[in-house]
């Protein structure tokens, strides 16, 4: 048992921010969620029990993205809306070569049904274990795997879709892809 | 990760993932910097003070350099008009920076403020506590939020846009309090009051909260708080 260092959280904002963006989809949201995820971590001390950082993280992601996700869902149709609140910062990477294809990836999860998303974000994005995923998740080991191969599936497929449609007007890609339940088209198909 | 084709099959495409080496930008690391600073020097502090106020020294620095910094950027700065429903938008956001403290010299005001205009402080008064910050760019402006809460756990936000006040759009019926001219309006499912405080627009709005109290709250600020 070990109290959380607030000093070690700074060196996964990289992996945080990569997680939160593959789940929400959008830079500007994944900032939100990052800071938002922080901002709980730190409201008192956290105790680990021989827990590693990132598997803590990732709960604590997964319980603000899922609080978020519900409370916007609960609002009524938007006038305006947070496309017109513009990020501080509009420079997509450090390197832009790269923007689109990550866009596009991420774009492609973030359209996955949640526990899909979030199985997929976990393991593949953020690198966990599948023990420490199912934990994170609460959801069992068996659940997890098959969540995640279809996630897997699913976001290949959406891939190869907005490959073919590459030309086609209103296609996937090149479009700046979904928020959160934004665009469900793929439905679960969960065990 | 290069311009690659597409995928394969899964595997392809957990190396595509993997190889996706994005850095958060750098503004981020430095705002859960001074998230992590804010949270060290808070609980050192906290120790030998018994207080009834909790005071947030750091926090209240980190936040006023923060607004000091943007608003010598962007202060001033011109715009297209704004609608009610964008103004309105960023005070109905979560907030992502610490609550600014009471002022230690103002008893009526917070230890932030945009431009000299600074947010009310509403906890005694009103059982409204400060509980959070952020700040965004709509329009080009620069817009600075704090967050006040109360205990059915409520929220309000209270913006104030750096620069020469823009016109709004849409921003509702007027009422008169102390010659100042509060617009009412609704946008999100959100009542709005909208008003000038020394030539700055301000801007409260929050769910589930009356226009009548936004009014209330939003008066007492313009006819108490020194600017």
């Amino acid at each position: 048992m070990r109290t959380l260092d607030p000093q070690s959280l700074t060196q996964h904002v990289d992996r945080l921010y990569r997680a939160a963006w593959a789940l929400c989809g959008s830079r500007e949201d994944a900032e939100d969620l990052v800071q938002e995820t922080f901002a709980r971590v730190l409201s008192r001390p956290r105790v680990l029990h021989g827990d590693d950082d990132v598997y803590y993280l990732m709960r604590v992601l997964r319980n603000t993205f899922l609080t978020n996700l519900r409370t916007a869902s609960r609002r009524p149709a938007t006038v305006a809306t947070l496309e017109d609140v513009v990020a501080a910062d509009p420079r997509p990477t450090t390197r832009p070569d790269q923007a689109l294809e990550v866009q596009e990836v991420y774009g492609a999860i973030a359209r996955l049904p949640e526990d899909f998303r979030l199985a997929l974000v976990a393991v593949d994005v953020l690198g966990l274990s599948y023990r420490e995923a199912s934990r994170a998740l609460k959801v069992r080991e068996p659940t997890l795997t098959t969540r995640l191969f279809r996630a897997r599936k699913q976001v290949a497929r959406l891939l190869e879709v907005s490959d073919g449609e590459s030309e086609a007007p209103g296609g996937p890609r090149g479009k700046e892809t979904g928020r959160p339940g934004s665009s469900m088209e793929v439905r679960a198909n969960d065990t | 990760m290069t311009p690659e084709p597409r995928p394969r099959d899964e595997s392809e495409l957990v190396e595509m993932i993997h190889a996706i080496d994005v850095p958060a930008p750098e503004h981020l690391h430095e705002r859960v910097r001074e998230m992590v600073d804010e949270h060290g020097s808070s609980r050192v502090r906290q120790a030998p003070r018994t207080g009834l106020r909790v005071r947030f020294g750091a926090a209240a620095t980190a936040l006023a350099a923060g607004l000091a910094a943007l608003v010598l950027a962007l202060g001033g700065s011109g715009g297209a008009q704004l609608s009610l429903a964008q103004a309105s938008a960023v005070t109905l956001r979560p907030p992502t920076m610490p609550a600014p403290p009471e002022s230690g010299s103002d008893d009526g005001a917070l230890a932030a403020s945009v431009e000299g205009v600074r947010f009310p402080y509403w906890d005694t008064r009103f059982g409204w506590r400060s509980t959070g910050a952020r700040v965004d760019q709509v329009g080009g402006r620069s817009f600075h939020t704090v967050f006040y809460s109360e205990g059915q756990g409520r929220r309000i936000g209270y913006a104030i846009v750096a620069g020469r006040a823009p016109s709004l759009s849409g921003a509702g019926s007027v009422q008169w309090r102390d010659g100042t001219a509060f617009r009412l309006g609704r946008a999100d499912g959100a009542e709005v009051v909208t008003w000038r405080r020394d030539g700055r627009l301000c801007v409260v709005s929050g769910r589930g909260i009356s226009g009548a109290t936004l009014l209330m709250l939003a008066s007492w600020d313009e006819r108490t708080v020194a600017a």
